[in-house]
């Protein structure tokens, strides 16, 4: 069992058999009175967001989710087949499974596939990817005004602002929790 | 918990809010000096750190505590023949609170009038906040926001609104918290300034109970959008009842198995030998500066808070 103080984002706990993860939580304490953590779920599942109060001192039930690595093969269609590389067993996931995964997929790309009774349910990604810019507009002369951006899309159809001395086929490093743009690499 | 991710850096424009915040402390001096208060200082490190069920202290040392809240020796300093009316920003400290409006170490303001109840005590915090926003000379992000009079509503009619039912006569403190949070809360966000006022008896912590309706007692809160800025009584000055409270206060705390704190006999002492009728209010600096800068993060508004440490 997990007390209300151990709540953090990312943390998952079953709540009604369904998986949910911690999106965001708020402590809070009316004065002289008794105090709460206020907890935003996101549904493992479905994708409903939720919010619930906590007394402090509630008991809330660990989520049994297991997580396999396993590499990222091809998507067909709006499914996406993954597998596992020690015992080879391959598992298929939805676009809605994926989620927001989808724009950071690669080939071969190692990520962990949750298992929710035995069930796959979505995967979590490295938190920094490498993926190639596809398409940007060359940087316009003489814009030197320093932090100043420019739109460019990477080989997974994703598009986010990037520095503008970057161009194409350059490599970049993402930040898969917000889609932002972390650094350039030298492939 | 979380504070909001303040971590290493200071947050933008911080030199701003710092220029602000100097400038409302200066401000709040000037309100009570000029109404003729006299600034007082008591101290951090106290041996009873007073007793509320939910409001745990920090330790500082064998037997003593950093102070929660400098109420007691407030009140005390009252018995000296001559004082009307003090006034003091201090810091206080209380365990395991930390959010986006708490922080363990805190400025608070407090500041009691003797001949004076909790009435009184509205018009006047009513008074400094329109001060600050309108006759001290500050230009502050937040002035549109509050219209003044502030609205002024009563905790029964508030839930009678809201959570559909008196907590005054059928009281269940489970229910009314959780319902505080989750419905009153929200609304009092719509609003700009409103005293909460008349708490159920149970409630009353340090208060005086009502003459015409013990079921409530002579306690006010002030949100500012939302943001619990003040707490304040007509102040106990009973000491039997006061004892009582105490003991109560410490049943509680068994039950919910805290720590149990001593009651402060110098303190009850005091009021054996009789102190003023009289008010107070305690204000949270740091949450005043955030209602009235339009930030909602004290993380934002302290130099150090716990996570910038």
């Amino acid at each position: 069992m997990i007390d209300t103080s151990d709540i953090r984002k990312n943390l998952k706990v079953e709540i009604d058999g369904y998986p949910w993860i911690v999106v965001d939580f708020q402590f809070v304490k009316p004065g002289k009175g008794q105090a709460f953590t206020r907890t935003k779920f996101k549904n493992l599942i479905t994708g409903n967001v939720i919010e619930r109060t906590y007394k402090s001192g509630e008991k809330l039930e660990e989520a049994a989710i297991e997580e396999h690595e396993m590499a990222f093969l091809y998507s067909q269609g709006n499914n996406y087949h993954f597998m596992n590389n020690q015992t080879y067993d391959q598992v298929e996931m939805s676009e809605d499974q994926v989620g927001d995964a989808k724009y950071f997929l690669t080939e071969n790309m190692k990520v962990e596939v949750m298992y929710f009774k035995e069930r796959p349910i979505g995967i979590e990604l490295p938190n920094f990817v490498e993926l190639q810019i596809v398409h940007t507009e060359p940087a316009v002369k003489g814009d030197t005004v320093s932090g100043a951006t420019k739109t460019a899309e990477v080989s997974t159809g994703f598009k986010l602002q990037v520095p503008v001395f970057l161009s194409n086929e350059e490599w970049i490093v993402i930040d898969t929790r917000d889609g932002a743009y972390v650094e350039r690499v030298k492939r | 918990m979380t504070t909001g991710g303040a971590g290493h850096f200071f947050p933008e424009n911080f030199l701003e809010t710092l220029t602000a915040r100097h400038k409302i402390l200066h401000a709040i001096r000037e309100y009570f000096d000029t109404a003729h208060y006299l600034e007082v200082e008591t101290p951090i490190m106290v041996l009873s750190p007073g007793i509320d069920p939910y409001i745990d202290a920090i330790h500082a040392g064998t037997g003593f505590f950093l102070s929660p809240s400098p109420e007691l020796q407030m009140k005390r300093l009252l018995t000296i023949g001559g004082v009307p009316c003090i006034y003091q920003i201090t810091h206080a400290f209380r365990e395991n609170e930390r959010g986006y409006q708490h922080n363990p170490e805190f400025t608070i303001l407090e500041w009691y009038h003797s001949k004076k109840d909790y009435v009184d005590i509205m018009q006047e915090a009513e008074q400094l906040i329109y001060y600050l926003l309108h006759d001290a000379g500050l230009t502050l992000p937040a002035k549109e926001k509050y219209t003044f009079p502030f609205l002024r509503i009563s905790v029964d009619a508030i839930f009678r609104n809201r959570a559909g039912w008196e907590p005054s006569c059928q009281w269940d403190e489970d229910r009314f918290f959780l319902d505080w949070v989750e419905k009153i809360e929200p609304y009092l966000k719509s609003v700009g300034g409103v005293f909460v006022t008349d708490f159920p008896a149970p409630l009353a912590s340090l208060s005086r109970l009502k003459e015409d309706n013990p079921l409530l007692c002579e306690r006010f809160e002030l949100f500012l959008r939302g943001i619990e800025v003040a707490n304040a009584y007509t102040e106990l000055i009973d000491p039997v009842e006061q004892t009582q409270r105490f003991k109560n206060s410490q049943g509680k705390r068994k039950i919910m198995g805290k720590e149990s704190y001593e009651i402060d006999t110098k303190f009850i002492t005091a009021l054996q030998h009789g102190i003023p009728e009289c008010a107070g209010a305690a204000m949270g600096i740091d949450r005043l500066i955030m209602a009235l800068l339009g930030i909602d993060d004290i993380s934002k508004v302290q130099t150090f808070p716990f996570d910038r440490l």
